[in-house]
């Protein structure tokens, strides 16, 4: 049974001439113990997707099942205890509360279930233990570097075991050290048993998934299953992957840049470019799906 | 916080200083012996069917008519009164060498009069009954330190309105304290009752009668068979009151309640413009704090849970801001011993009720930058930087 599943969930902002689609008409379905990577140029959708599937937000339209209850109906209340138990978040700029310890900030979610304070500190620093950064419990945010604070923002997502991890960029700020460690140990998750989500823009990372999504304004692009270790020579063109029109090209200041170009040479360029995009078939924005 | 300092500061120093009074006036009260009872002009009290006070008119005993000689008479008579002693205040300035002491009274008494006030003579005697038409005179301890310039200006002579008087004893000084509804006998010059009649061209008015009953157990009872006595002489009227100690006490003390009152209501603008102060300081730290918040509700924080932790922060902030006006008050306190003769006094029930509404103001005052927090969407928190 699908842990989450999207029907048709559409998000639409302000109305009249000015809405905007941030996601259009959305139909997912996430097994549980997968680990998905949501790639796309900014403004596709990723992070409103992440924030309907979080429960932080409610889509316009559509249906929102997770673990198979529908989410239409929690109040807020409800929602924000789904939150708490079922989905841990981990951010890009790791969010962790700059004047609590890091073993207050990962015992957190604890606090807000009602446990007691030496309960509660002893799990996280459990947790702490388990990805390896005990020796920094008593360390204040600010003195850890990137790296060990992304990983302190795992262990506090993880705190409750939650069914769903979204992590929204989770090495956008770090290096590529940090990176490896923090995606070492979201792998580690996922071979316990996790679901775990993750946007990003970086298309090796999508080697530690097992699937992967494109998602371009709004809709979704392509969605198709990737061996683990592998990355899939789509997500390495998806730069040239995704569809123009020439209103792209002139909003891009392209054809300005070729007025200022002799004509000859002009010509040449753009019939290079013309060679890797794919055909007119993409230009339709509506249901671009597949091929 | 500075605000609730300040407020609960003030309002806890007022009402101490008040306390203080009346615990000053209880004491002074109780100097003049607790089998005292004053008979005055005017209906200062409401009593009921059983003789207990019900209402005290302060300002009746404005503009009224005087007790008279028969009243006098009257009380002397009734039953189980010891003796009875009028205080007449009489028109002049006493004069001496070129000096004027004029904040003083001047009272026309009798003989009784060191018994019935229950203060000594310390230098010299009273005038006694055959000494009635002498002009002699005993003064308070101020009248001989600012008139005469020595403490013990026995046989000196001074003059009241053209008349030759000799200073014949000084009384021990009475304790005083700020606000009594009494006189300050420590300005007063006590003449023979028929002198200060005859000084006056028998114009003086009694301004008081003072009665001590022979038993003071039975206080109350003369007191009740004074009052009947004088209502059949005033044909029914109730024109007068008759006071024993303890409800002189009654009538001071609400004097000094409603002052202590107003005093006490213009601190407590200020406590209320430290919730003000509250309020903002949270508006501020709400703002500052948003991505917190969003942080709090992503990682699943309900509204209530949010709330919930700004209105515990407003009620420390108003909660210590309460216990240190308390602090500071005990010290204001102490410097007030010092410096004036002012004895305040901090009593807990002050305390109590301080910190109380202390906590109060600033659970008030913080509800609304709490509930602003609480609702704030997760989303658009997140973003804020």
């Amino acid at each position: 049974m699908a842990i989450i599943e999207l029907e048709e969930v559409s998000k639409l902002y302000g109305f009249g001439d000015a809405t905007t689609v941030a996601l259009d008409e959305v139909s997912l379905k996430i097994e549980p113990g997968e680990f998905v990577a949501i790639m796309g140029p900014s403004g596709s959708g990723k992070t409103t997707l992440m924030n309907i599937i979080g429960l932080l937000d409610r889509p316009t339209h559509g249906k929102y099942e997770l673990g198979g209850k529908s989410v239409a109906r929690l109040r807020q209340s409800q929602q924000a205890k789904a939150r708490r138990d079922s989905i841990g978040f981990i951010f890009q700029s790791f969010n962790l509360l700059p004047r609590l310890t890091v073993l207050d900030n990962v015992a957190l979610p604890l606090a807000y279930k009602g446990m007691t304070q030496v309960r509660r500190q002893k799990a996280a620093s459990k947790m702490l233990e388990r990805i390896g950064l005990l020796e920094r419990e008593y360390y204040m945010p600010r003195h850890l570097s990137g790296g060990q604070a992304q990983r302190v923002a795992i262990a506090r997502a993880l705190i409750n075991d939650p069914k769903i991890v979204i992590a929204d960029e989770p090495t956008g700020n770090l290096d590529s050290a940090s990176s490896r460690l923090v995606m070492e140990l979201l792998a580690d998750i996922h071979k316990t048993g996790n679901t775990i989500l993750m946007v990003t823009h970086n298309p090796e990372l999508t080697r530690y998934a097992s699937r992967v999504i494109f998602m371009h304004d709004g809709s979704i692009m392509e969605d198709m299953q990737s061996e683990i270790g592998e990355v899939p020579d789509v997500a390495r063109r998806s730069m040239y992957f995704m569809p123009r029109t020439t209103e792209e090209d002139d909003l891009a200041g392209v054809s300005a840049l070729m007025q200022a170009i002799p004509e000859s040479e002009a010509k040449k360029s753009v019939k290079e470019k013309k060679k890797s995009v794919k055909p007119k078939k993409y230009q339709s924005r509506k249901k671009g799906k597949g091929k | 916080m500075l605000g609730i300092i300040i407020g609960v500061l003030s309002v806890v120093t007022a009402v101490s200083i008040g306390e203080g009074v009346k615990q000053q006036l209880t004491g002074q009260i109780n100097k003049f012996g607790e089998d005292l009872i004053t008979v005055q002009p005017g209906k200062t009290v409401t009593r009921d069917a059983s003789g207990q006070i019900t209402n005290v008119n302060l300002f009746s005993s404005f503009g009224t008519t005087s007790l008279t000689e028969a009243d006098l008479e009257v009380v002397r008579n009734s039953g189980g009164v010891r003796l009875a002693v009028p205080l007449s205040p009489i028109n002049g300035i006493a004069e001496y060498e070129g000096r004027q002491f004029s904040q003083g009274i001047i009272l026309g008494t009798t003989e009784a009069a060191p018994e019935a006030l229950n203060q000594p003579v310390q230098y010299g005697a009273f005038f006694s009954e055959k000494d009635a038409n002498q002009n002699g005179v005993v003064i308070g301890t101020r009248v001989a330190q600012e008139l005469f310039q020595e403490n013990v200006p026995i046989a000196k002579t001074l003059r009241i309105r053209d008349q030759t008087f000799i200073v014949r004893g000084v009384f021990e000084e009475f304790e005083n304290s700020p606000l009594t509804p009494t006189l300050d006998y420590n300005s007063a010059i006590f003449m023979p009752y028929s002198v200060g009649k005859e000084l006056t061209n028998n114009q003086a008015l009694i301004r008081e009668i003072l009665a001590k009953p022979t038993n003071v157990a039975e206080t109350e009872a003369v007191a009740g068979s004074i009052r009947t006595a004088l209502l059949s002489a005033h044909a029914g009227q109730e024109d007068f009151t008759v006071l024993r100690q303890e409800e002189n006490l009654a009538v001071a003390g609400n004097i000094l309640d409603l002052v202590t009152t107003v005093i006490a209501g213009i601190a407590a603008i200020s406590l209320i413009v430290g919730g003000i102060g509250i309020m903002n300081i949270m508006f501020v730290s709400v703002t500052e704090r948003t991505q917190e918040i969003g942080i709090r509700k992503a990682i699943g924080a309900t509204n209530n849970q949010i709330l919930s932790q700004f209105l515990i922060e407003a009620l420390m902030l108003s909660l210590i801001g309460g216990i240190i006006g308390v602090l500071m008050s005990g010290l204001a306190n102490y410097l007030l011993r010092i410096f004036t003769n002012l004895t305040p006094v901090i009593t807990l029930p002050v305390v109590g009720v301080s910190i109380v509404v202390a906590v109060v103001v600033g659970v008030i005052f913080g509800v609304a930058p709490a509930l602003r927090a609480a609702r704030k969407n997760p989303i658009d928190a997140l973003r804020a930087v």
